[in-house]
Parts: C-alpha cells; sequence; structure tokens
C-alpha cells in the first residue's frame, strides 16, 4: 500500500465521511416527512384505523403476509387486499372470520384469531386506509400484489 | 533489483486489468491485458500472471457469454425457467470469477504463484 | 489468554450457540411449513415459528458480539474488564430475559402475551423483528447500555487502539438506534420509514463496524500482520460502509409512500455498499497472503478468510442483484429478498461469531489451538455450512426469479398462493440443504469435544 495514503487521511475520511452522510440522511428525513402529508392517507388515518393498526399488531399478521412488500413471504401481499377483493371491507372480514380453527388439511393455514365484529371493522378499515396510501409507480406492479 | 521490480508491477498490473475486465471494462481491459502481455518477459512472474488473467478471461467468456446464451437459446427466451437458471448461473458463477481473479490479483502482489491450497506459502 | 477476565467471553459463547442450534431448528420447521403448510398448525403457527427464528438470529449474535468483545478489549487495552462482576450478572439477566420471551412467543397467542406484558401502556410489539414485549425491549436496553458501561470503561482507562474505538462505536450505535424500536406511530408510512432506522442502521450499518473491528482482530493475531496497516484498512472499510450505508437507508423507501427521490438516492448509494465488503476480501485475502506466522489455528483463518467471501456474496453480490429501483420495482417482497437476507446475515454476521469463537475458544481452554482432528471437524463443518448455505440461496434465488415472472412480471399475473405451490420443488430442495446444514452446525459442537493430537506450534 502507498505511504502516500496514510492511516490519519483513511480516518478522516471515516470521521467526515460519516458526519456528512449522516447530516445528509437527517436532513433527507426531515424533507421526506414534510412531504409526507401528499401521499401517506393521514386524512383517512381515524381512530378506528388506529385501533385497526394496533390489531394488525398484535395478532403479528405482518409474521405470515407482507404489507408494502415488507413481512413475511408465507401468505399474501396485503397492502392491497383491499382492491383485491373488490374493494370490499365485507370480503376482507368474512375471509379472516371464517377461518377454520384445525386449518386446510396440507395448506398453509391461517389461525382463527376469533376477533369481535368491532374488532373485523377496525382491521378491515386498516386495510382500506392502507390501499390508500400512495406508493412510488403506485406498487404493487399488480393486483395480485 | 530493478528488473525484479518491473515484473512485479506488470504482473500486478496484469491481475487489476484481468479483474477490471471480469468486472466494470470487460473488453477494452481484455485488449490492455493483451498489450500487457507482449511486454512480459519468459519464464518470469510477470508473465506467469498475464497467462493467467488471459486463460481466466477466456474460460469466463465461455463460461459467462457462450453457454448463458446456450441456456437461453435452448430454453427459450420468454420461458421462466430459462431466466431462473440463467440468472442464478450468472451472478454466481460470475462471483467466483471475480473472487478467484481478486485473490490472484492479491497473490501477484507477493510476487509468488498460486498454490494449490491458499494456507500453503 | 492474556488476562483473566476474557473468560468471561466462554459463557456468552456457549449460549450463543446454543441459542444458533435453536433457530435453525425453527428454520427447518419453517422449511417444512412453506411445502406442508398445516404442519404443527395451530399449536405452532408459521409466524409464532417464524419469530422464533428472527428473534433467536438476534440475540444469539447479540450473545457473540457481546462474547468477543469481553475476549477482545481486555487485551486490546491491554487490562482487564471493568467490572467482570456486571458482565456474569448481565449473561444471566439477558438469557433469562431471552429465554423467557421466548416461551412466551410459544406458549400463548401473541395477542395474548401482548395483554399479558401491558403493550397497550406503549405499544411496541407487533413489527418483523421486533416482536418481544416491551417489558423485554427495556430489558435489552439496560443489558445493552451495562454492557457498554463496561466495554466503554475498560477502553477508557486502558489503551485505545483503533479496533477498540471502531469495536465500541459499532456497540454503541447498536444500542442507540435499538431505541427507535420504541417508536411506533399510528401512521403506516412514518412506522415503516423509522423501522429502518433500527434495522438498516444495524445491519448495514452499526453492526458492518463491529463485523470489521472483529475480523481486524483475528487477522492481526493469526497473520501477525503489521497493526498499523491493519488499522489503515479499518478505517477504510468502515468509511465506505458508512459513506454508502446512510444514504443507502433509501433502498427501503422505494415503496412504502415516500417521495419519488429515494428512487434515485436509495439506488446510486445503495449500489454502493458492496464495496466495503469487497474491501473486506481485498483485505483478508492480502493480509494472509503476506502473514509472518502460520498459526496453528488453520480453522480460525479459514473462518475469517470465508467470513469475507461470504460477506461480500451475500450482502454486496445478492444485495446488489435487487437494489436498483427498476429490479425491486418486481422483486420487493419476493423469495429473491430471502435468498439475499439469509446468505448476508450468514456470510457476515453469522460467520465473524463463528470466527471469534473458533479463535479464541482454544485459547480460553488453555491451548495455542484446537487438536488436529479438531480442526479437521470444524473445518469440515465450515464448508458443509457453507456450502449448504450457498446452496439454499441458489435455491431461493430460482424460487424467487419463478415467483417475480409468475407474480409480478407477467401481463396475466397469477395468485400468490398459486405461484407458491409452482414453486414447490425450490422448497422441498431448500429443506434438504437446510437439514444439511444442521447436520454441519451438529458436527460443528461435536469438534468442541473431539479428541486428538496437539497441533505442533509453529512460528
Amino acid at each position: 500500500m502507498r505511504e502516500t495514503f496514510t492511516k490519519g487521511m483513511a480516518r478522516n475520511i471515516y470521521y467526515g465521511g460519516g458526519i456528512f452522510f449522516f447530516l445528509v440522511l437527517i436532513g433527507l428525513t426531515v424533507d421526506t416527512v414534510n412531504r409526507l402529508p401528499a401521499t401517506d392517507n393521514r386524512e383517512n388515518l381515524s381512530e378506528q384505523v388506529i385501533a385497526g393498526k394496533r390489531l394488525w399488531e398484535v395478532n403479528n399478521c405482518i409474521g405470515c403476509h407482507s404489507l408494502l412488500g415488507e413481512g413475511a413471504y408465507f401468505a399474501p401481499e396485503l397492502a392491497n387486499v383491499y382492491t383485491r377483493f373488490g374493494e370490499s371491507t365485507e370480503a376482507i372480514k368474512a375471509f379472516i372470520k371464517y377461518r377454520p380453527v384445525d386449518g386446510v388439511e396440507g395448506r398453509r393455514s391461517m389461525p382463527q384469531f376469533n376477533l369481535t365484529d368491532e374488532e373485523l371493522e377496525e382491521l378491515a378499515q386498516f386495510l382500506k386506509y392502507v390501499d390508500g396510501i400512495k406508493t412510488a409507480r403506485n406498487w404493487p406492479p399488480n393486483i395480485q400484489g | 533489483m530493478g528488473s525484479n521490480e518491473n515484473q512485479l508491477k506488470k504482473a500486478s498490473q496484469a491481475s487489476l486489468v484481468s479483474l477490471l475486465n471480469l468486472t466494470f471494462f470487460p473488453v477494452i481491459s481484455f485488449i490492455l491485458l493483451l498489450i500487457i502481455y507482449n511486454k512480459t518477459t519468459t519464464e518470469n512472474i510477470d508473465r506467469y500472471y498475464a497467462v493467467i488473467g488471459i486463460k481466466t478471461n477466456l474460460i469466463a467468456a465461455v463460461a459467462l457469454i457462450l453457454v448463458t446464451a446456450l441456456m437461453i437459446l435452448l430454453g427459450g427466451f420468454d420461458s421462466p425457467w430459462t431466466w431462473v437458471y440463467v440468472i442464478s448461473y450468472f451472478v454466481f458463477v460470475h462471483a467466483l470469477f471475480i473472487l478467484f481473479a481478486t485473490w490472484t490479483m492479491v497473490r501477484s502482489w507477493t510476487g509468488k504463484k498460486l498454490t494449490k491450497s491458499f494456507l500453503s506459502k | 489468554m492474556k488476562y483473566e477476565s476474557q473468560g468471561i467471553a466462554k459463557l456468552y459463547f456457549i449460549a450463543a450457540i446454543a441459542l444458533f442450534v435453536g433457530q435453525i431448528l425453527f428454520g427447518v420447521t419453517m422449511g417444512l411449513q412453506y411445502v406442508m403448510g398445516d404442519f404443527l398448525f395451530p399449536e405452532i403457527p408459521f409466524n409464532v415459528a417464524r419469530m422464533v427464528h428472527t428473534n433467536l438470529l438476534i440475540v444469539w449474535l447479540l450473545f457473540g458480539f457481546m462474547g468477543s468483545a469481553y475476549y477482545l478489549v481486555p487485551e486490546e487495552a491491554e487490562r482487564e474488564l471493568y467490572s467482570p462482576i456486571l458482565a456474569k450478572v448481565m449473561f444471566w439477566i439477558f438469557l433469562v430475559a431471552g429465554a423467557l420471551t421466548i416461551l412466551g412467543y410459544l406458549l400463548v397467542p401473541y395477542a395474548r402475551l401482548a395483554e399479558l406484558t401491558m403493550n397497550d401502556l406503549l405499544p411496541t410489539m407487533g413489527r418483523e423483528f421486533l416482536e418481544q414485549p416491551t417489558i423485554t425491549k427495556i430489558g435489552i436496553v439496560i443489558v445493552a447500555l451495562a454492557f457498554v458501561f463496561n466495554i466503554g470503561m475498560t477502553i477508557l482507562q486502558g489503551r485505545k487502539t483503533v479496533i477498540n474505538v471502531v469495536l465500541l462505536t459499532g456497540l454503541v450505535g447498536l444500542a442507540v438506534f435499538f431505541l427507535f424500536s420504541f417508536y411506533n406511530p399510528h401512521n403506516l408510512v412514518l412506522d415503516k420509514y423509522f423501522w429502518w432506522f433500527v434495522v438498516h442502521l444495524w445491519v448495514e450499518g452499526v453492526w458492518e463496524l463491529i463485523m470489521a473491528s472483529l475480523l481486524a482482530y483475528v487477522l492481526i493475531k493469526v497473520t501477525g500482520v503489521d497493526r498499523e496497516v491493519i488499522e489503515k484498512w479499518l478505517y477504510i472499510i468502515i468509511a465506505m460502509a458508512l459513506i454508502s450505508g446512510l444514504v443507502g437507508t433509501g433502498h427501503h423507501f422505494f415503496w412504502i409512500g415516500t417521495a419519488d427521490y429515494w428512487q434515485w438516492f436509495g439506488s446510486i448509494f445503495s449500489a454502493l455498499e458492496p464495496i466495503p465488503f469487497f474491501m473486506m476480501t481485498l483485505f483478508a485475502f492480502n493480509v494472509v497472503n503476506k502473514r509472518r506466522r502460520d498459526h496453528p489455528n488453520k480453522a480460525a483463518v479459514l473462518w475469517a478468510l470465508g467470513t469475507a467471501v461470504m460477506a461480500f456474496l451475500g450482502a454486496g453480490v445478492w444485495g446488489f442483484l435487487h437494489t436498483l429501483a427498476p429490479v425491486n420495482f418486481y422483486t420487493h417482497g419476493t423469495q429473491i429478498t430471502a435468498a439475499h437476507g439469509h446468505m448476508a446475515f450468514y456470510g457476515a454476521y453469522v460467520m465473524v461469531v463463528l470466527t471469534m469463537i473458533s479463535y479464541s475458544m482454544p485459547l480460553m481452554r488453555g491451548q495455542k489451538a484446537a487438536n488436529v482432528n479438531a480442526q479437521k471437524h470444524e473445518i469440515r463443518s465450515f464448508w458443509i455450512m457453507t456450502l449448504s448455505m450457498v446452496a439454499i440461496t441458489l435455491l431461493l434465488t430460482g424460487a424467487g426469479i419463478m415467483q417475480v415472472y409468475l407474480q409480478r412480471y407477467s401481463a396475466d399475473p397469477l395468485p400468490f398462493m398459486v405461484v407458491q405451490d409452482r414453486l414447490a420443488h425450490f422448497y422441498w430442495a431448500r429443506e434438504v440443504a437446510g437439514l444439511a446444514f444442521l447436520s454441519g452446525l451438529f458436527l460443528y459442537i461435536y469438534s468442541f469435544f473431539a479428541k486428538g493430537p496437539e497441533v505442533a506450534d509453529v512460528e
């Protein structure tokens, strides 16, 4: 290795580069957060939707499904399930409600969560809210997610 | 010794250019490699690494371009199976060639030849 | 080993390997559930097996990082650990809390676990990799702070080497970024944006500092190459890690509802992320070639080289494969992601911990290196695990390509579940590779008990 490029120079690039790009990340974050109202569908972030998000979390739906492409890859993408089910919250609720307790033999099975009708409505409203988020290039690429 | 230093430099250059041919500057790097080969002296370390570079890239050309082209020809451009094999194969085999060329380049810096086991001196 | 307190690492490493076994057992369970969908349903549904698998991975790697720090910091700082008793107490607290959490996942439905642990007071449960109850997360913070304090005081009162300081920086970063796991906004886009401040800034950020410093340490020890050379390389590597990885976080912001410019920033910067891994490969190859000694622990040298190579392949190459936005548009959230994720984690983090264990365990047992027989088994286990992981990755890559073609790219896309059925052969083969991996792990453990002739101490 050349003697012209010293350890001190390398250290300075590390400190300088690290700090500089950390600040860039902060800057971009501030800008991104400021721009969010245009795309994040917050106008539909009702108490019901908030409750639905909580149900999504405490039942660990992300443990099998993906949401906006993030999560597990065992079960379908759900960001656009509202559209995929014909823009019907009833269809979403029915699907969750009628999961058989012992699963479907030989098939990947979804648990029966024993949710109340109110909870089912909240969860469906949450998924409708997610469907309304304006993603770049309208991700996912098609209806199948 | 002056000539040894010169040879070492050419060996390192040959190996670097060989790696560049496999990565960012294909074809043009191969031409450079041939030019370096012409400048090397027989029986010495610089020729050794220039030859390895040329051989590696010729084999890589067959493995990566010819074989891939055959896969596409035989499997059909429209079949998903073609792409299952082509993409997995290309990424993996290309990466292996890059690793081999990287190891060779680092080895050329020491002025020693390649050995059977990378743990032997 | 020069300082008595280095021996605390042994406790941490044993726990790490035990949890590693647990992780893989649940891994092969999930692999089977991929093709026999109702296997163990409803007692252990897929999502429960998954959270056990991923959480065990994270916790065992943390035990591994902590053990590695307890081993190397006293030696680098040239003094005993600040508080050995604190390290021992924290070990048991972390182990018990971790075990209870895993048992919680397995024994009660997740929603019930949320109730029992009073998630409603500060809801942090239910996100990927952050499934831990809030009280467990608070426990992790306490353990992390105690650990960083202990290591930090040791370094502060001792010799500050580049390796020491870079390791400490990485560990402090790990603790600080984990705090983002407590931020769980109602707004899903915000939720996802800041979730990556834990996950990406960990594994594509501060964890790379940890990995690079551990690798540098082992390479100094087994090759005898001049510290100045190694430290310069270390600075270059971590500089590139941060320069590429910080704004490279943007490759997770393509499709979650944020501004379009992330497709540019994320693609360009994350395309540079393979650079530090390529440099680690160059670095490892170089110092082994220029070595001044033939260390009797050949296994450790192999693990070190293997770490650099597999991290480059898994994190660098496979990461690059789907990091550009135009490609990622089709591959986001598919088996391509799983393929990359597995090889990246194994190559970068599993292997660097195993490298540290390989190097330090014999020394903590009073030998320069494990006996000839033990090393032979260990080296064999290296190849079995590594080649199995390559197979798993290639198979999931194939599955992912097929999935993308059928479900994302096609003009007439098929439904998710239909596509998954078409991928069954890939998944069955992957399961075989997974079982091979498990057998490699068992051989690895056996190697610590194998008897044989001692190595000749060649200098």
